[in-house]
């Protein structure tokens, strides 16, 4: 437990001195430090509930509702950040989960509106085709680089653009554009059929719907995939040292191919829950970069799976309840700026280690000495 | 200055060219007793030294190579035409052929070389070192190398020019000194010797003891690893070999002769032609893993590289290669309290330290990763095993613990290929051997042919 805290420290730190710096800007921003104040009370307010409300009316609404945003956010979050972490484990940095979300998201609104399931098993089919639209998505990235050795982090940059070009400017605009009503044109696609809605689990004006439990259960399932299972083993080998795991008859590639379709599944998956949870069908623009948030949450979760479950908790909380701020004047982004800063810190972690250990901060002795070799 | 691999040349040349700083002992220089901090001090007292391994920026110009460091400057602006001036001057003056204005990475090795000695020479170099500068040329350009360096001798230099070719050192050397595991084993006038002399004065004549303290033995057994025309077209050329149950067959030759090549061949990380019957059954082209589970192993030479994974934990690197069986896991799962323990065990009777299965394995001194490495493999009871230097780093007691580790795996039956730049190694350990030179085994040689000045000019090419 000890070293589990240890090991946080960093990103707790660099959280708190994120909030810290933001809470000074704000007030300095006004010369009022109850402004800072009032937003920060009002960004908990939005994210975890408005408690004075509740004791003054009562009602479980103003509690669960911000609940409902915070987890719909944090459910993306994790799965974005859960899809760099799977594909930093193999020692391969995805920056492509934004264009397999994407192409996830596509597939899920088109099954969602031109599938028809019975309710029970539709946003199953729909979440399972947008996972595998993912998962192909992010293979065309580790046959590039295993067969070809293109650098992952140029294809999937690369591999992006030409999801959200074709998918935007496209097909949702041509083919996929959906049927006007009357003279209403509508930009986007179809709306989804109401079967192929994740369920709500409140029956309240709450919108927590089942994204955020999935997205719980596949972080645990993560956790121990990498931490006690053999095949979680040979992947951090591979991650941690490729020509030992080769040397000690790991098929390497096959890990690979494995680690970056499971990360590409996560990121479509992603999508397919902003779909079928909270846009009910694929916008003119999609203009959610939760793929590129995936990885400022993986990092700040220091890419292991339950880190990545609480950053993302975290920043979910922050985004509903910044929304909330806006009522105070405060924009809208203010929760990214936070982000943004504590990323910034979390980079600087060497810092950290050595502020916290007192010893001097040194790369690995094994990277210099490969370098070398 | 000659010797053989790991006799101490290297290391010295590092203390005199200040990289290493020596812990007893004086350096001299012009009659002057000299203590250099860093590299920096060395280049000042006039000390160039030329590094096996060229210290060049491929896509600079000669020019701009030579005057890294030191770059003409004109009103704080880089002065390159001064620069291009000023190396020309400095390659018509000790009389080398380069153009200022080519890009290093589009010349020849030879070219680069000689890049490199303008280099010390520019900074005003008078002691030049050229560490194994002749490896990796041509004979033609060796030839080269070899006037150049006479002629900076006749024109003042002194030149220290390590090799272990030893008609090189014959030609271009005034004196000669041997060093042999670390000690001057003697310094002779190149016109008062021969080269079969200095064979002897390098490889030692302590050997003879050892060979004879081996004994006898029971006979060795089946073939278990047969290669034939073994060729990857590149380093290795048409081997063949057998090694039988119950032996060690050595091979023996100089670093860069093809040794490396053969045993990632052997163990299934890179690709040939040709044949390898592993317990008679075809394997050349078989994954490392396939390799593993028909009961082959191996001690890459490459501790940090093929051998470990740094950042993962002590236990973690002990079940490697075997993670996916008892007692390391149970079904698809990892068995926690058996790795620990069986990682445990290992480091006690392997006396690995710190006794610490958890440690991350990076932060172990290399000759405890050495001895961890080879705990690994030996504790998977490989019916053949492939070991590539298996003792560099370790100790003399690590050493003979790990020779005698070998010995027994051997006599429980096992067949072992030992590949090793360290000959005395080879000696005290094989039943058999084989020279590689160029690519190409020898005829193999049995114990009782075991003549190590024979030997000796096998693996400098000499027949």
């Amino acid at each position: 437990m000890k070293r589990v805290f240890h090991g946080a420290l960093p990103s707790l730190l660099s959280i708190a001195l994120a909030l810290a710096i933001c809470f000074v800007a704000l007030a300095l921003s006004r010369s009022d430090v109850h402004l800072a104040t009032d937003a920060y009370a009002q960004m908990i307010f939005g994210g975890v509930g408005d408690f004075p409300s509740f004791t003054e009316s009562g009602r479980w609404g103003v509690l669960t509702r911000p609940w409902g945003e915070s987890t719909s956010r944090a459910a993306l979050l994790l799965l974005t950040g859960l899809s760099v972490a799977v594909a930093f484990s193999v020692g391969l940095f995805n920056i492509g989960a934004q264009g397999q979300m994407t192409v996830g998201a596509l597939l899920a609104a088109v099954v969602g509106a031109h599938v028809s399931l019975p309710a029970g098993i539709h946003p199953l089919v729909g979440l399972l085709c947008a996972a595998l639209a993912g998962a192909a998505y992010g293979s065309i990235a580790a046959v590039l680089k295993v067969r070809r050795g293109v650098h992952e982090v140029i294809s999937t940059i690369m591999l992006n653009w030409i999801a959200v070009n074709l998918i935007e400017n496209w097909l949702v605009t041509g083919p996929l554009r959906a049927h006007s009503e009357g003279t209403v044109s509508i930009a986007g696609t179809d709306q989804i059929l109401p079967t192929a809605e994740l369920p709500r689990l409140l029956s309240d004006g709450s919108r927590i719907h089942l994204g955020f439990p999935i997205a719980v259960l596949i972080a645990l399932a993560l956790w121990a995939w990498l931490s006690r299972l053999r095949h979680g083993f040979e992947t951090r080998a591979v991650g941690l040292g490729p020509e030992a795991a080769r040397t000690a008859g790991i098929p390497v590639e096959r890990r690979i191919y494995q680690a970056m379709a499971l990360s590409g599944a996560l990121a479509g998956l992603a999508g397919g829950v902003l779909v079928l949870g909270t846009e009910f069908r694929f916008p003119a623009v999609l203009g959610a970069p939760y793929g590129f948030d995936g990885i400022a949450i993986a990092l700040i979760g220091q890419n292991h799976p339950i880190g990545v479950a609480v950053s993302a908790l975290f920043f979910g909380i922050l985004r509903a309840g910044g929304t909330r701020m806006q009522l105070l004047g405060v924009h809208k982004s203010f929760p990214e700026l936070i982000q943004g800063l504590a990323l910034l810190f979390v980079a600087a972690r060497y810092v950290w280690r050595k502020l916290l250990s007192g010893r001097a901060a040194r790369p690995s002795p094994r990277s210099s000495e490969v370098q070398r070799a | 200055m000659v010797g053989e691999n790991g006799a101490g040349k290297s290391t010295l040349m590092n203390v005199l060219s200040g990289l290493y700083r020596p812990d007893a002992g004086e350096v001299w220089i012009d009659g002057t007793q000299v203590h250099f901090r860093g590299p920096g001090d060395a280049i000042r007292r006039g000390i160039g030294m030329v590094h096996q391994h060229f210290m060049l920026v491929p896509p600079l110009t000669v020019a701009e190579n030579v005057v890294l460091g030191r770059e003409p400057t004109r009103r704080g602006l880089l002065d390159l035409e001064a620069a291009v001036d000023q190396v020309g001057e400095t390659c018509r003056r000790f009389g080398f052929k380069l153009d200022p204005r080519a890009r290093v990475e589009d010349l020849s090795v030879g070219s680069q070389q000689k890049v490199e000695i303008v280099k010390a020479l520019h900074r005003g170099a008078q002691v030049l070192i050229l560490d194994e500068p002749t490896a990796v040329l041509t004979p033609q350009e060796a030839d080269e190398l070899v006037a150049v360096t006479r002629s900076l001798a006749a024109d003042g230099h002194t030149v220290v020019f390590i090799s272990h070719k030893l008609r090189e050192v014959l030609s271009v050397a005034e004196r000669i000194v041997v060093l042999r595991r670390g000690r001057k084993a003697a310094e002779v006038r190149a016109s008062e010797t021969t080269a079969e002399a200095l064979a002897e004065l390098m490889v030692g004549e302590s050997n003879a003891a050892k060979v004879a303290s081996q004994g006898a033995r029971a006979p060795a057994g089946p073939v278990a690893l047969r290669g034939e025309a073994i060729d990857d077209g590149v380093a290795v050329h048409g081997v063949s070999f057998t090694v039988r149950a119950g032996e060690i067959v050595g091979i023996a030759g100089v670093d860069g002769n093809g040794q490396r090549e053969l045993a990632e061949i052997l163990t299934g990380l890179r690709p040939a032609s040709g044949s390898l019957r592993l317990m008679d059954t075809e394997v050349l082209g078989a994954s490392p893993g396939e390799l593993r589970a028909r009961g082959l192993g191996h001690v890459p030479e490459d501790r940090l590289l093929r051998a470990i994974v740094g950042p993962m934990s002590v236990e973690e690197n002990l079940a490697l290669g075997r993670h996916g069986r008892p007692p390391f896991a149970r079904g698809p799962f990892i068995d926690f309290s058996g790795r620990r323990a069986h990682a445990a065990s290992l480091l006690e009777s392997w006396d690995v330290r710190p006794r610490d299965p958890s440690q991350r394995i990076a932060a172990l001194s290399g000759g405890n990763q050495q001895k961890a490495v080879l705990a690994r493999e030996l504790d998977a009871d490989p019916k053949v095993l492939v070991v590539v230097q298996p003792t560099r780093g370790l100790d003399i007691a690590a050493v003979r613990s790990v020779h005698e580790r070998l010995r027994a795996h051997r006599d429980r039956g096992a067949a072992i290929l030992l590949v090793s730049l360290d000959l005395d190694e080879v000696l005290a350990l094989s039943d058999r051997l084989y020279v590689i030179f160029g690519g190409r085994l020898s005829v193999e040689l049995a114990r009782e042919d075991f003549d190590e000045r024979r030997i000796g000019r096998m693996m400098l090419g000499a027949t």
